[in-house]
Protein backbone atom coordinates (compact mmCIF):
# COMPACT_ATOMS: atom_id res chain seq x y z
CA UNK A 1 0.00 0.00 0.00
CA UNK A 2 1.20 3.44 -1.06
CA UNK A 3 1.48 5.81 2.07
CA UNK A 4 2.41 9.03 1.33
CA UNK A 5 2.26 10.16 -2.23
CA UNK A 6 3.92 13.91 -3.04
CA UNK A 7 2.97 14.78 -6.40
CA UNK A 8 4.70 17.65 -7.96
CA UNK A 9 5.06 19.60 -5.71
CA UNK A 10 6.06 23.46 -5.80
CA UNK A 11 6.72 25.22 -2.88
CA UNK A 12 8.61 28.48 -1.73
CA UNK A 13 9.68 30.93 0.51
CA UNK A 14 8.64 34.38 -0.15
CA UNK A 15 9.89 34.64 -3.70
CA UNK A 16 12.30 31.72 -3.48
CA UNK A 17 11.09 28.77 -5.85
CA UNK A 18 12.65 25.77 -3.50
CA UNK A 19 11.00 22.98 -4.45
CA UNK A 20 10.39 22.70 -8.12
CA UNK A 21 8.04 19.99 -8.40
CA UNK A 22 8.90 17.13 -6.53
CA UNK A 23 7.43 13.86 -6.58
CA UNK A 24 7.96 10.84 -4.43
CA UNK A 25 6.27 7.59 -3.14
CA UNK A 26 6.82 5.96 0.72
CA UNK A 27 5.13 2.42 0.55
CA UNK A 28 4.06 0.70 3.78
CA UNK A 29 7.24 -1.00 5.58
CA UNK A 30 9.57 0.85 3.78
CA UNK A 31 12.43 2.97 4.35
CA UNK A 32 13.65 5.83 1.73
CA UNK A 33 16.03 8.30 1.98
CA UNK A 34 16.11 11.21 0.77
CA UNK A 35 19.76 12.61 -0.44
CA UNK A 36 21.12 15.54 -1.43
CA UNK A 37 23.92 18.18 -0.77
CA UNK A 38 23.00 21.20 1.24
CA UNK A 39 20.20 23.19 0.49
CA UNK A 40 18.72 21.51 -1.93
CA UNK A 41 15.25 21.60 -0.40
CA UNK A 42 15.54 18.25 1.68
CA UNK A 43 14.39 19.52 4.73
CA UNK A 44 11.69 22.20 2.91
CA UNK A 45 10.60 18.54 1.04
CA UNK A 46 9.47 17.00 4.74
CA UNK A 47 8.37 20.91 5.74
CA UNK A 48 6.02 20.62 2.76
CA UNK A 49 4.34 17.03 3.59
CA UNK A 50 4.00 18.21 7.12
CA UNK A 51 2.45 21.58 5.47
CA UNK A 52 4.56 23.22 7.85
CA UNK A 53 5.05 24.87 4.54
CA UNK A 54 2.06 24.70 2.42
CA UNK A 55 2.95 24.36 -0.88
CA UNK A 56 1.64 26.59 -3.70
CA UNK A 57 1.48 23.64 -6.56
CA UNK A 58 0.93 19.78 -6.71
CA UNK A 59 -0.48 17.61 -3.95
CA UNK A 60 0.40 15.51 -0.52
CA UNK A 61 -1.61 12.41 -0.26
CA UNK A 62 -1.23 9.98 3.06
CA UNK A 63 -2.84 6.69 2.18
CA UNK A 64 -4.81 8.00 -0.96
CA UNK A 65 -6.28 10.81 1.07
CA UNK A 66 -5.35 14.96 0.11
CA UNK A 67 -3.94 16.33 3.17
CA UNK A 68 -2.87 19.29 0.87
CA UNK A 69 -3.56 22.72 2.70
CA UNK A 70 -5.14 20.60 5.98
CA UNK A 71 -2.98 21.74 9.44
CA UNK A 72 -0.05 20.18 10.63
CA UNK A 73 -1.84 18.54 13.54
CA UNK A 74 -4.53 17.43 10.98
CA UNK A 75 -1.88 15.73 8.66
CA UNK A 76 0.47 14.47 11.93
CA UNK A 77 -3.29 12.59 13.17
CA UNK A 78 -3.05 10.50 9.81
CA UNK A 79 -0.23 8.79 11.49
CA UNK A 80 2.82 10.80 10.28
CA UNK A 81 5.49 11.83 12.71
CA UNK A 82 8.56 13.90 12.75
CA UNK A 83 12.34 13.85 13.74
CA UNK A 84 13.52 17.09 12.48
CA UNK A 85 17.25 17.95 11.89
CA UNK A 86 17.68 19.99 15.71
CA UNK A 87 15.80 17.48 17.05
CA UNK A 88 13.71 20.31 18.73
CA UNK A 89 13.55 18.51 22.44
CA UNK A 90 10.65 20.57 24.65
CA UNK A 91 14.00 21.42 27.20
CA UNK A 92 12.38 22.64 30.28
CA UNK A 93 9.74 18.80 29.92
CA UNK A 94 11.33 16.27 31.39
CA UNK A 95 12.14 13.03 29.34
CA UNK A 96 9.06 11.08 30.47
CA UNK A 97 6.93 14.67 29.31
CA UNK A 98 8.78 14.61 26.09
CA UNK A 99 7.24 11.63 24.91
CA UNK A 100 3.89 11.93 26.87
CA UNK A 101 3.04 14.45 24.61
CA UNK A 102 3.68 12.49 21.32
CA UNK A 103 1.22 9.80 22.38
CA UNK A 104 -1.84 10.42 20.16
CA UNK A 105 -4.20 7.73 22.20
CA UNK A 106 -4.28 9.13 25.32
CA UNK A 107 -5.95 5.71 26.83
CA UNK A 108 -2.54 3.72 26.21
CA UNK A 109 0.11 6.73 27.32
CA UNK A 110 1.05 3.88 30.05
CA UNK A 111 1.89 1.37 27.86
CA UNK A 112 3.43 3.49 25.13
CA UNK A 113 5.53 5.01 27.72
CA UNK A 114 6.95 1.13 28.66
CA UNK A 115 7.21 -0.15 25.24
CA UNK A 116 9.67 3.33 24.66
CA UNK A 117 11.53 2.38 27.59
CA UNK A 118 12.08 -0.93 26.58
CA UNK A 119 12.75 -0.55 22.91
CA UNK A 120 15.55 2.46 24.47
CA UNK A 121 16.46 1.00 28.28
CA UNK A 122 19.23 3.62 28.15
CA UNK A 123 16.06 6.43 28.64
CA UNK A 124 14.66 5.19 31.71
CA UNK A 125 16.96 6.28 33.88
CA UNK A 126 16.91 9.78 32.83
CA UNK A 127 13.08 9.48 32.48
CA UNK A 128 12.61 12.81 35.32
CA UNK A 129 15.64 15.01 33.81
CA UNK A 130 14.59 17.83 31.65
CA UNK A 131 15.45 16.97 28.10
CA UNK A 132 17.44 20.19 27.94
CA UNK A 133 19.94 18.87 29.83
CA UNK A 134 20.82 15.76 27.97
CA UNK A 135 23.98 15.32 25.44
CA UNK A 136 23.49 15.53 21.92
CA UNK A 137 23.21 11.94 21.47
CA UNK A 138 20.56 11.10 24.32
CA UNK A 139 18.52 13.50 22.91
CA UNK A 140 18.54 11.62 19.61
CA UNK A 141 16.98 8.62 21.09
CA UNK A 142 14.71 11.26 23.03
CA UNK A 143 13.64 12.48 18.94
CA UNK A 144 13.19 8.88 17.83
CA UNK A 145 11.43 7.57 21.06
CA UNK A 146 9.17 10.39 20.34
CA UNK A 147 8.28 8.96 17.07
CA UNK A 148 8.19 5.85 18.35
CA UNK A 149 5.38 6.53 20.93
CA UNK A 150 3.17 8.63 18.54
CA UNK A 151 1.70 5.30 16.34
CA UNK A 152 2.85 6.51 13.61
CA UNK A 153 3.28 4.34 9.96
CA UNK A 154 5.27 6.56 8.72
CA UNK A 155 8.42 8.97 10.50
CA UNK A 156 9.96 11.94 8.70
CA UNK A 157 13.71 11.70 10.05
CA UNK A 158 15.79 14.92 9.00
CA UNK A 159 19.55 14.25 9.13
CA UNK A 160 19.83 11.74 12.39
CA UNK A 161 23.47 11.53 12.53
CA UNK A 162 24.39 15.20 11.88
CA UNK A 163 26.51 16.62 14.19
CA UNK A 164 26.86 13.42 16.71
CA UNK A 165 29.97 11.42 17.19
CA UNK A 166 30.82 8.23 14.99
CA UNK A 167 30.35 5.96 17.97
CA UNK A 168 26.75 7.21 18.50
CA UNK A 169 25.51 7.66 15.17
CA UNK A 170 25.92 4.12 15.02
CA UNK A 171 24.17 3.42 18.05
CA UNK A 172 21.23 6.16 16.45
CA UNK A 173 21.84 4.04 13.11
CA UNK A 174 20.99 0.87 15.14
CA UNK A 175 17.35 2.55 16.97
CA UNK A 176 16.35 3.38 13.59
CA UNK A 177 16.42 0.06 11.93
CA UNK A 178 14.72 -1.20 15.34
CA UNK A 179 11.96 1.27 14.81
CA UNK A 180 11.58 0.59 10.68
CA UNK A 181 10.40 -3.14 11.94
CA UNK A 182 7.14 -1.24 12.93
CA UNK A 183 7.40 1.96 10.95
CA UNK A 184 7.83 3.44 7.62
CA UNK A 185 10.73 5.88 6.91
CA UNK A 186 11.44 8.75 4.62
CA UNK A 187 14.96 9.72 5.69
CA UNK A 188 17.09 12.72 5.01
CA UNK A 189 20.07 12.02 5.34
CA UNK A 190 23.71 13.76 3.96
CA UNK A 191 25.69 10.63 5.22
CA UNK A 192 25.68 8.81 1.79
CA UNK A 193 26.76 5.67 2.95
CA UNK A 194 24.28 5.31 6.35
CA UNK A 195 21.27 6.77 4.20
CA UNK A 196 22.27 3.73 1.51
CA UNK A 197 22.72 1.36 4.79
CA UNK A 198 19.46 1.92 6.14
CA UNK A 199 17.30 2.35 3.01
CA UNK A 200 15.35 0.09 0.72
CA UNK A 201 14.67 3.35 -1.80
CA UNK A 202 16.10 6.81 -2.44
CA UNK A 203 15.71 9.99 -4.35
CA UNK A 204 18.51 12.11 -4.96
CA UNK A 205 17.55 15.91 -5.05
CA UNK A 206 19.19 18.89 -6.65
CA UNK A 207 18.18 22.17 -6.83
CA UNK A 208 14.59 21.44 -5.83
CA UNK A 209 14.26 18.24 -8.17
CA UNK A 210 14.23 14.85 -8.39
CA UNK A 211 17.30 13.35 -10.36
CA UNK A 212 17.99 10.30 -9.40
CA UNK A 213 16.30 7.49 -7.79
CA UNK A 214 16.01 3.58 -7.66
CA UNK A 215 16.90 0.55 -5.10
CA UNK A 216 20.07 1.26 -2.69
CA UNK A 217 20.64 -2.07 -4.26
CA UNK A 218 21.42 -1.77 -7.25
CA UNK A 219 23.91 1.77 -6.35
CA UNK A 220 27.44 1.61 -5.59
CA UNK A 221 28.39 3.52 -2.59
CA UNK A 222 31.45 4.91 -4.76
CA UNK A 223 28.70 5.76 -7.57
CA UNK A 224 30.59 8.73 -9.55
CA UNK A 225 27.12 11.16 -10.54
CA UNK A 226 25.60 10.18 -7.14
CA UNK A 227 29.05 11.73 -5.19
CA UNK A 228 29.57 14.37 -7.23
CA UNK A 229 25.69 15.63 -6.22
CA UNK A 230 26.27 14.91 -3.12
CA UNK A 231 30.19 17.15 -3.27
CA UNK A 232 29.03 19.53 -5.70
CA UNK B 1 31.12 78.06 55.92
CA UNK B 2 28.05 79.17 53.80
CA UNK B 3 24.69 80.40 55.26
CA UNK B 4 23.60 77.77 53.13
CA UNK B 5 25.49 75.40 54.41
CA UNK B 6 24.85 75.99 57.86
CA UNK B 7 21.29 75.52 57.18
CA UNK B 8 21.84 72.18 55.33
CA UNK B 9 23.60 71.10 58.30
CA UNK B 10 20.59 72.00 60.87
CA UNK B 11 17.99 70.32 58.54
CA UNK B 12 19.88 67.05 58.27
CA UNK B 13 20.72 66.98 62.19
CA UNK B 14 16.42 67.68 62.64
CA UNK B 15 16.23 64.69 60.18
CA UNK B 16 18.42 61.97 61.03
CA UNK B 17 16.66 61.48 64.60
CA UNK B 18 13.51 61.23 62.40
CA UNK B 19 14.43 58.91 60.45
CA UNK B 20 15.75 56.51 63.25
CA UNK B 21 12.97 56.92 65.35
CA UNK B 22 10.64 56.06 62.14
CA UNK B 23 12.75 53.04 61.30
CA UNK B 24 12.68 52.24 64.58
CA UNK B 25 8.50 52.08 63.94
CA UNK B 26 9.19 50.63 60.97
CA UNK B 27 11.19 47.59 62.45
CA UNK B 28 8.78 46.92 65.34
CA UNK B 29 7.15 43.18 65.47
CA UNK B 30 4.05 44.06 65.19
CA UNK B 31 4.38 46.87 61.81
CA UNK B 32 6.40 44.60 60.48
CA UNK B 33 3.87 41.89 60.65
CA UNK B 34 1.31 44.10 59.62
CA UNK B 35 3.07 45.52 56.53
CA UNK B 36 4.14 41.62 55.37
CA UNK B 37 0.31 41.22 55.67
CA UNK B 38 -0.65 43.92 53.43
CA UNK B 39 2.41 42.91 51.15
CA UNK B 40 0.74 39.44 51.15
CA UNK B 41 -2.38 40.82 49.79
CA UNK B 42 -0.91 42.95 47.54
CA UNK B 43 0.79 40.56 45.91
CA UNK B 44 -2.75 37.96 45.78
CA UNK B 45 -4.37 40.71 44.34
CA UNK B 46 -1.67 41.18 41.43
CA UNK B 47 -0.40 37.51 40.67
CA UNK B 48 -4.19 37.05 39.71
CA UNK B 49 -4.47 40.21 37.40
CA UNK B 50 -1.10 38.97 36.27
CA UNK B 51 -1.57 35.16 35.50
CA UNK B 52 -3.41 35.38 32.38
CA UNK B 53 -0.88 38.49 31.09
CA UNK B 54 1.77 35.68 31.49
CA UNK B 55 -0.34 32.88 30.32
CA UNK B 56 -1.19 34.00 27.14
CA UNK B 57 2.78 36.02 26.74
CA UNK B 58 4.23 32.76 27.36
CA UNK B 59 2.18 30.79 24.65
CA UNK B 60 1.53 32.94 21.70
CA UNK B 61 3.63 36.10 22.48
CA UNK B 62 0.99 38.67 22.99
CA UNK B 63 1.32 41.44 25.27
CA UNK B 64 -2.41 41.80 25.70
CA UNK B 65 -2.52 45.68 26.44
CA UNK B 66 -6.24 45.07 26.60
CA UNK B 67 -6.15 42.78 30.04
CA UNK B 68 -6.46 45.58 32.56
CA UNK B 69 -9.65 46.46 30.55
CA UNK B 70 -11.05 42.78 30.99
CA UNK B 71 -10.12 43.06 34.27
CA UNK B 72 -12.09 46.88 34.87
CA UNK B 73 -15.22 44.84 32.71
CA UNK B 74 -14.69 41.91 35.39
CA UNK B 75 -15.27 44.29 38.00
CA UNK B 76 -18.35 45.84 36.93
CA UNK B 77 -19.90 42.84 35.68
CA UNK B 78 -19.46 41.09 39.27
CA UNK B 79 -20.15 44.00 41.39
CA UNK B 80 -24.01 43.86 39.03
CA UNK B 81 -24.20 40.28 40.02
CA UNK B 82 -23.10 40.82 43.94
CA UNK B 83 -25.69 43.92 43.49
CA UNK B 84 -28.43 42.02 42.06
CA UNK B 85 -27.88 38.79 44.49
CA UNK B 86 -26.81 40.98 47.91
CA UNK B 87 -29.58 42.73 49.79
CA UNK B 88 -29.28 44.98 53.22
CA UNK B 89 -31.06 41.38 54.83
CA UNK B 90 -28.82 39.00 53.41
CA UNK B 91 -26.42 37.21 55.63
CA UNK B 92 -22.90 37.20 55.68
CA UNK B 93 -22.62 33.02 54.40
CA UNK B 94 -24.93 34.27 51.79
CA UNK B 95 -22.91 36.94 50.83
CA UNK B 96 -19.65 35.22 50.03
CA UNK B 97 -21.86 32.51 48.10
CA UNK B 98 -23.07 35.36 46.38
CA UNK B 99 -19.27 36.44 45.69
CA UNK B 100 -18.70 32.74 44.42
CA UNK B 101 -21.44 32.98 41.99
CA UNK B 102 -20.33 35.93 40.69
CA UNK B 103 -16.77 34.71 40.65
CA UNK B 104 -18.53 31.74 38.28
CA UNK B 105 -21.06 34.17 36.16
CA UNK B 106 -17.87 36.23 35.21
CA UNK B 107 -15.27 33.84 35.10
CA UNK B 108 -17.02 31.99 32.06
CA UNK B 109 -18.97 35.48 30.70
CA UNK B 110 -15.34 36.76 30.36
CA UNK B 111 -13.58 33.58 29.45
CA UNK B 112 -15.67 32.96 26.64
CA UNK B 113 -15.39 37.13 25.38
CA UNK B 114 -11.81 36.30 25.46
CA UNK B 115 -11.97 33.05 23.34
CA UNK B 116 -14.12 35.43 20.96
CA UNK B 117 -11.32 37.84 21.19
CA UNK B 118 -8.58 35.59 19.87
CA UNK B 119 -10.61 34.25 17.20
CA UNK B 120 -12.07 36.83 16.17
CA UNK B 121 -9.37 39.78 16.19
CA UNK B 122 -5.73 38.38 17.64
CA UNK B 123 -5.50 35.38 15.73
CA UNK B 124 -5.72 37.17 12.05
CA UNK B 125 -2.43 38.75 12.77
CA UNK B 126 -0.30 35.76 14.12
CA UNK B 127 1.68 35.97 10.88
CA UNK B 128 2.19 39.57 11.04
CA UNK B 129 4.48 41.63 12.81
CA UNK B 130 4.36 41.96 16.62
CA UNK B 131 3.49 45.32 16.09
CA UNK B 132 0.09 45.02 14.51
CA UNK B 133 -0.97 43.09 17.96
CA UNK B 134 0.00 45.56 20.36
CA UNK B 135 -1.53 48.26 17.96
CA UNK B 136 -4.99 46.07 17.90
CA UNK B 137 -4.90 45.25 22.05
CA UNK B 138 -4.44 49.04 22.87
CA UNK B 139 -7.22 49.84 20.53
CA UNK B 140 -9.05 47.18 21.86
CA UNK B 141 -8.46 48.61 25.45
CA UNK B 142 -9.69 52.48 24.11
CA UNK B 143 -12.85 50.65 22.85
CA UNK B 144 -13.56 49.25 26.08
CA UNK B 145 -13.11 52.01 28.08
CA UNK B 146 -15.34 54.43 26.17
CA UNK B 147 -17.94 51.69 26.09
CA UNK B 148 -17.49 50.99 29.44
CA UNK B 149 -17.53 54.65 30.38
CA UNK B 150 -20.67 55.36 28.18
CA UNK B 151 -22.55 52.57 29.63
CA UNK B 152 -21.86 53.56 32.96
CA UNK B 153 -22.72 57.01 32.56
CA UNK B 154 -26.35 56.11 30.42
CA UNK B 155 -27.35 53.85 33.38
CA UNK B 156 -25.85 56.17 36.25
CA UNK B 157 -24.66 53.32 37.72
CA UNK B 158 -21.48 54.89 39.00
CA UNK B 159 -22.54 58.17 40.73
CA UNK B 160 -19.22 58.26 42.38
CA UNK B 161 -15.31 57.73 41.35
CA UNK B 162 -15.57 54.57 43.60
CA UNK B 163 -18.58 51.98 43.25
CA UNK B 164 -19.53 52.12 46.59
CA UNK B 165 -22.95 49.80 45.59
CA UNK B 166 -20.74 46.59 45.07
CA UNK B 167 -18.26 47.52 48.36
CA UNK B 168 -21.46 47.77 50.18
CA UNK B 169 -22.37 43.86 49.78
CA UNK B 170 -19.03 42.41 51.59
CA UNK B 171 -19.56 40.69 54.34
CA UNK B 172 -19.15 41.87 57.97
CA UNK B 173 -16.58 39.46 59.06
CA UNK B 174 -14.61 40.86 55.66
CA UNK B 175 -14.46 44.49 56.73
CA UNK B 176 -13.45 43.37 60.06
CA UNK B 177 -10.26 43.73 61.90
CA UNK B 178 -8.99 40.86 63.92
CA UNK B 179 -5.88 40.38 66.25
CA UNK B 180 -4.30 37.72 65.42
CA UNK B 181 -0.91 36.61 67.54
CA UNK B 182 -0.73 40.04 68.60
CA UNK B 183 -1.11 41.79 65.16
CA UNK B 184 -4.15 43.68 63.51
CA UNK B 185 -5.34 41.82 60.40
CA UNK B 186 -8.02 43.00 58.53
CA UNK B 187 -10.54 40.36 57.46
CA UNK B 188 -10.44 41.36 53.75
CA UNK B 189 -6.45 41.18 53.29
CA UNK B 190 -6.54 37.62 54.49
CA UNK B 191 -9.29 36.81 51.99
CA UNK B 192 -7.55 38.16 48.90
CA UNK B 193 -4.21 36.49 50.02
CA UNK B 194 -6.35 33.19 50.50
CA UNK B 195 -7.83 33.95 47.18
CA UNK B 196 -4.12 34.64 45.48
CA UNK B 197 -2.91 31.31 46.97
CA UNK B 198 -5.74 29.27 45.50
CA UNK B 199 -5.46 30.89 42.03
CA UNK B 200 -1.78 30.17 42.05
CA UNK B 201 -2.49 26.48 43.11
CA UNK B 202 -4.87 26.10 40.43
CA UNK B 203 -2.74 27.80 38.02
CA UNK B 204 -0.07 25.65 38.54
CA UNK B 205 -1.96 22.63 38.86
CA UNK B 206 -3.84 23.02 35.69
CA UNK B 207 -0.22 23.46 34.15
CA UNK B 208 1.40 20.70 35.60
CA UNK B 209 -1.18 18.30 36.30
CA UNK B 210 -3.71 18.10 32.89
CA UNK B 211 -2.85 16.82 29.36
CA UNK B 212 -3.32 20.64 27.97
CA UNK B 213 -1.11 22.18 30.73
CA UNK B 214 1.33 20.22 28.73
CA UNK B 215 0.45 21.31 25.69
CA UNK B 216 0.58 24.47 27.10
CA UNK B 217 4.38 24.32 28.38
CA UNK B 218 5.36 22.77 25.03
CA UNK B 219 3.74 25.32 23.00
CA UNK B 220 4.92 28.06 24.50
CA UNK B 221 8.56 26.26 23.92
CA UNK B 222 8.15 25.29 20.74
CA UNK B 223 4.82 25.62 18.65
CA UNK B 224 5.43 24.38 15.31
CA UNK B 225 7.20 21.31 16.63
CA UNK B 226 3.99 21.11 19.02
CA UNK B 227 1.35 20.99 16.28
CA UNK B 228 3.91 18.23 14.33
CA UNK B 229 2.79 15.98 17.32
CA UNK B 230 -0.60 16.41 16.42
CA UNK B 231 -1.63 18.90 18.95
CA UNK B 232 -4.20 21.63 17.80
CA UNK B 233 -2.05 24.68 18.88
CA UNK B 234 -4.39 27.20 17.63
CA UNK B 235 -7.14 25.42 20.05
CA UNK B 236 -4.76 26.26 22.68
CA UNK B 237 -4.09 29.80 21.93
CA UNK B 238 -7.93 30.04 22.31
CA UNK B 239 -8.32 27.97 25.85
CA UNK B 240 -4.91 30.01 26.92
CA UNK B 241 -6.01 33.09 26.25
CA UNK B 242 -9.86 32.78 27.60
CA UNK B 243 -8.11 31.44 30.77
CA UNK B 244 -6.00 34.39 31.08
CA UNK B 245 -9.24 37.22 30.56
CA UNK B 246 -11.03 34.81 32.68
CA UNK B 247 -8.68 34.89 35.77
CA UNK B 248 -8.14 38.49 34.88
CA UNK B 249 -12.19 39.11 35.39
CA UNK B 250 -12.22 37.16 38.42
CA UNK B 251 -9.17 39.24 39.89
CA UNK B 252 -11.82 42.54 38.92
CA UNK B 253 -14.29 40.59 41.09
CA UNK B 254 -11.58 41.01 44.46
CA UNK B 255 -11.16 44.40 43.39
CA UNK B 256 -14.82 45.44 43.47
CA UNK B 257 -14.67 44.65 46.93
CA UNK B 258 -11.49 46.46 48.09
CA UNK B 259 -11.46 49.57 49.06
CA UNK B 260 -8.43 50.86 47.70
CA UNK B 261 -9.27 49.71 44.14
CA UNK B 262 -13.49 49.46 43.80
CA UNK B 263 -14.91 49.38 39.98
CA UNK B 264 -13.93 52.47 37.72
CA UNK B 265 -13.23 52.53 34.54
CA UNK B 266 -9.97 53.87 35.30
CA UNK B 267 -9.07 50.72 37.05
CA UNK B 268 -7.88 49.44 33.70
CA UNK B 269 -4.73 51.53 33.84
CA UNK B 270 -4.28 51.04 37.57
CA UNK B 271 -3.99 47.43 36.84
CA UNK B 272 -2.44 47.14 33.58
CA UNK B 273 0.88 48.94 34.71
CA UNK B 274 1.31 46.94 38.05
CA UNK B 275 0.63 43.96 35.88
CA UNK B 276 3.59 44.85 32.96
CA UNK B 277 5.96 45.51 35.59
CA UNK B 278 5.39 41.98 37.53
CA UNK B 279 5.26 40.17 34.19
CA UNK B 280 9.13 42.03 32.96
CA UNK B 281 9.88 41.89 36.82
CA UNK B 282 9.49 37.89 36.82
CA UNK B 283 10.36 37.31 33.27
CA UNK B 284 8.06 37.63 30.20
CA UNK B 285 6.18 34.29 29.85
CA UNK B 286 7.05 32.66 33.23
CA UNK B 287 4.84 31.84 36.04
CA UNK B 288 7.26 31.08 38.80
CA UNK B 289 8.88 34.71 37.75
CA UNK B 290 5.18 35.88 38.15
CA UNK B 291 4.30 34.79 41.39
CA UNK B 292 7.59 35.70 43.00
CA UNK B 293 7.75 39.19 40.97
CA UNK B 294 4.14 39.63 42.68
CA UNK B 295 5.75 38.53 46.03
CA UNK B 296 8.33 41.18 45.79
CA UNK B 297 6.26 44.03 44.15
CA UNK B 298 3.13 43.60 46.75
CA UNK B 299 5.78 43.70 49.30
CA UNK B 300 8.27 46.47 48.27
CA UNK B 301 4.87 48.33 47.69
CA UNK B 302 3.39 47.62 50.94
CA UNK B 303 6.78 48.50 52.67
CA UNK B 304 6.88 52.31 50.96
CA UNK B 305 3.26 52.74 51.44
CA UNK B 306 3.85 52.54 54.84
CA UNK B 307 6.69 54.93 54.92
CA UNK B 308 5.01 57.47 52.67
CA UNK B 309 1.98 57.54 54.32
CA UNK B 310 3.75 57.47 58.06
CA UNK B 311 6.71 59.34 57.67
CA UNK B 312 7.03 61.46 54.83
CA UNK B 313 3.24 62.15 54.07
CA UNK B 314 3.06 62.03 50.91
CA UNK B 315 0.09 58.87 49.61
CA UNK B 316 0.66 59.57 46.44
CA UNK B 317 4.31 58.53 45.82
CA UNK B 318 4.50 54.64 46.70
CA UNK B 319 2.94 53.64 43.22
CA UNK B 320 6.06 54.96 41.88
CA UNK B 321 8.60 52.51 43.90
CA UNK B 322 7.01 49.46 41.64
CA UNK B 323 8.21 51.67 38.54
CA UNK B 324 11.64 51.94 40.26
CA UNK B 325 11.82 48.17 41.09
CA UNK B 326 11.11 47.82 37.24
CA UNK B 327 13.87 50.48 36.10
CA UNK B 328 16.21 48.57 38.16
CA UNK B 329 15.46 45.40 36.81
CA UNK B 330 15.35 46.20 32.98
CA UNK B 331 18.94 47.64 33.83
CA UNK B 332 20.37 44.90 36.17
CA UNK B 333 18.75 41.71 34.58
CA UNK B 334 16.46 42.61 31.64
CA UNK B 335 15.14 39.13 31.29
CA UNK B 336 13.82 39.52 34.55
CA UNK B 337 14.02 37.14 37.64
CA UNK B 338 13.23 33.67 35.35
CA UNK B 339 13.35 34.96 32.17
CA UNK B 340 15.58 33.74 29.66
CA UNK B 341 18.20 36.20 28.03
CA UNK B 342 18.00 36.39 24.16
CA UNK B 343 21.06 35.85 22.49
CA UNK B 344 22.13 38.70 19.80
CA UNK B 345 19.72 41.63 21.41
CA UNK B 346 20.38 44.62 21.87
Amino acid sequence: MTLLEVDDVHTYYGQSHILEGVSLTVEAGETVALIGRNGVGKTTTLRTILQLTAPRRGSVRIRGEDVTGLGTHDVARRGLGWIPEDRRMFSELSVEENLRIAVKDTDRVGGKLAHAFEVFPDLEQFRDKKAGALSGGQQQMVAIARGLVGDNDLLLVDEPSEGLAPLIVETVAESLRRVSSDTSLLLVEQNFPLAMDLADRFYLLDNGQVVEQGSTDDVSREDEQIRRHLSA
Amino acid sequence: MTGAALAAMSDVAVATPLFVDSLLDFLDPGTLASVFVDGLSKAALYVMITAGLTLIFGLMGVLNFAHGSLTMIGAYAGGLVLVVLVSDSTGSVARIGAFFAAVAVVFALLAVAGAGIEMKLVRPLYDRNPLYQILLTFGLTLVLDELVEIIVHFYGIQPTHEWQAAMATKPAFLTATYSLLGLSVVGLDLFEIAFGVLTVVAVWAFLTRTRYGLYIRAGSEDSEMTEALGINVRRAFTVVFGLGVGIAAVAGVLLAWDVTWGASVPLAAETLLPAFVVVIVGGLGTFRGTVAAAIIVGLVDATMTWWFQNVVDFPGLPEMTIFLILVVMLVVRPQGLFGVAEVGGH
